[in-house]
């Protein structure tokens, strides 16, 4: 805080007696201000250069002490005629504005409301009334308003960052998502009362999802106080826009569902989660012995498939690595069901005490539809590999010119 | 694509938009000789140039705190007033905008005198 401010505020604290209920706090801090500011001016100008803090002090201890000043100044104040609505507004503004500025922003803002409103009685021929200086307020505008034209910040996120807010909500909203589909499943399976779980569960979900917002919001909001610039746009490399022409960028539901899929699948298949079976149950099902020798395998795959999934959430164009992943990874699941449909047996199918006669009977029914089932899971997957590699060539091709777009001219020989 | 009506609105914010800008150097300009807020805008508003006072003190103190300026407190027909004028800062900060403001003058006086193509697809009428 500068000398004049701090002495001003200093005086402020002996303000006291009917003069200065009737006057007010700011109209009397102001006088002071302006004939200090006025003073200060003047050493300048004697001094040319900007007086120093221990010459100021010194000018201020000249002034006179607080107690006095403020006396003095109540009692000018008083002789001194004013507007009530000008001395509302300007408290008003005073009480939105930085404490540092505050009494020399309010002390200008005096003297130009002063000034219209004496212009204003010259032309009128007479002092001009409640209604013609309320005129002149609303034409300074709302207080809030007023005071906000005096703060370097004008935004919570500015338009240098905003660009980036909605991809990073976008992204962080996503991850958010697929660990509550993840967590609801879990749950889902966990109890007994599977629907009302779920619908209790995805009620549930606003909460995280806004706590999320609120927190990437926050983020961006520091970032913009701190001007921190963003990095990735000066970067930035065109030779890694997305190859649209070879597949359009995956939908973040999609890959955030695939995901949450995908890590239930695998909390599954390692046991952390089972699916509860009814307890008055006749006949147990079970794998053979053959998906044993391909439970490593499976998840493995199943483990690169989230990968790839979490990585659509940041990146949801088509790239060749993703591609080559993908390739890879529908090889080895062709290469699994090539395992899987050469067994005589996938599924057994167990008699219970409490149980039926028919097991035999039902393991042979379900054996040969689950069969079916992979079976055609395998034939689209080696669509899928096809695809891929479809892709992988065409990516090797630029897009032609669009269709419509007028013939290149000829270069010069 | 359906032609809309041009809105008021689109025009006066393009309006607002194109003399934002130009604000700056017209209260530069204008402060080359020493003036307190209510005579600038008086001076502004003679000139053609209108401007909210809710506009102008900020700017006034965004280009003071800038260096483009310099302010003092003093005296003027029995009233503490804020005088302001360019500094050496604003001096040069405005010379280089009134270059930049000629030469995008005259490239703007070349587009637009030139004469308008006939609008594709349109038959002259009479």
């Amino acid at each position: 805080m500068n000398p004049v401010t701090r002495y001003v505020k200093e005086v402020e604290k002996s303000l006291s007696g009917q003069n200065f209920l009737r006057v007010g706090r700011l109209r009397i801090s102001a006088m002071i201000y302006k004939d200090l500011s006025r003073q200060v001016d003047a050493l300048e100008t004697k001094l040319g250069r900007e007086p120093s803090d221990g010459e100021v002090t010194a000018l201020l201890a000249e002034f006179g002490p607080a107690a006095e000043v403020a006396a003095r100044y109540t009692e000018m104040a008083a002789r001194t005629p004013s507007h009530d609505l000008m001395e509302r507004y300007l408290a008003a503004v005073e009480r939105r504005l930085p404490k540092e500025q505050a009494a020399d922003i309010v002390a200008e803002l005096r003297e130009a409301l002063e000034a219209r409103i004496d212009a204003k009685s010259e032309e009128l021929g007479r002092a001009a009334g409640p209604d013609e200086v309320a005129a002149i307020l609303k034409e300074f505008g709302h207080p809030t308003l007023a005071a906000s034209r005096y703060q370097t910040q004008q935004y919570l996120i500015g338009p240098g960052l905003y660009p980036w807010f909605w991809p990073a909500q976008r992204m962080a909203l996503g991850v958010t998502l697929a660990v509550l589909v993840v967590l609801t499943v879990i749950r889902v399976l966990d109890s007994a009362r599977p629907l009302s779980a779920f619908i209790g569960r995805v009620f549930a979900w606003w909460e995280p999802l806004a706590m999320v917002f609120g927190l990437v919001t926050l983020v961006f909001m520091l970032m913009e106080q701190a001007k921190t610039p963003v990095k990735l746009a000066q970067g930035w490399n065109p030779k890694t826009l997305p190859h649209d022409n070879v597949r359009k960028p995956r939908p973040l539901f999609d890959s955030v569902f695939a995901l949450g899929f995908d890590v239930v699948f695998i909390l599954w298949w390692i046991g952390v989660i089972t699916v509860p079976g009814r307890k008055d149950a006749s006949v147990q099902f079970d794998f053979t012995g053959v998906w044993d020798s391909v439970h490593t395998p499976i998840l493995a795959l199943a483990l690169v498939t989230a990968a790839v999934h979490a990585a659509d959430i940041v990146y949801p164009a088509w790239s060749r690595l993703r591609s080559a992943v993908s390739i890879a990874g529908h090889v080895g699941g062709l290469a699994v069901m090539a395992v899987l449909l050469q067994a005589d047996k996938l599924i057994t199918v167990t008699e219970l005490p409490n149980g039926d006669t028919r097991a035999a009977q039902l393991s042979w029914w379900l054996d040969g539809p689950f069969r079916l089932v992979l079976f055609f899971v395998a034939v689209g997957w080696a669509i899928g590999l096809c695809v891929e590699i479809w892709r992988q060539v065409r990516a090797g091709h630029p897009a032609g010119p669009a269709r419509g777009a007028p013939p290149a001219a000829s270069a010069p020989a | 694509m359906e032609h809309m009506p041009l809105s008021p609105d689109i025009v006066e914010s393009l309006r607002l938009e194109l003399r934002r800008g130009t604000l700056v150097m017209a209260v530069l300009g204008a402060l080359r000789t020493e003036k307190y807020g209510y005579t600038l805008r008086a001076d502004l508003s003679d000139k053609g140039v209108e401007i909210d006072e809710g506009a102008l003190y900020p700017m006034l103190r965004r280009l003071e705190t800038q260096g483009l300026l310099t302010s003092e407190w003093r005296e003027d027909a029995k009233r503490q007033k804020r005088f302001y004028r360019l500094s050496a800062d604003g001096a040069v900060a405005l010379a280089q905008l009134a270059e930049e403001w000629r030469g995008m003058n005259r490239a703007l006086e070349q587009i637009l005198d030139a004469p308008a193509p006939r609008a594709a697809g349109r038959k002259e009428v009479g």
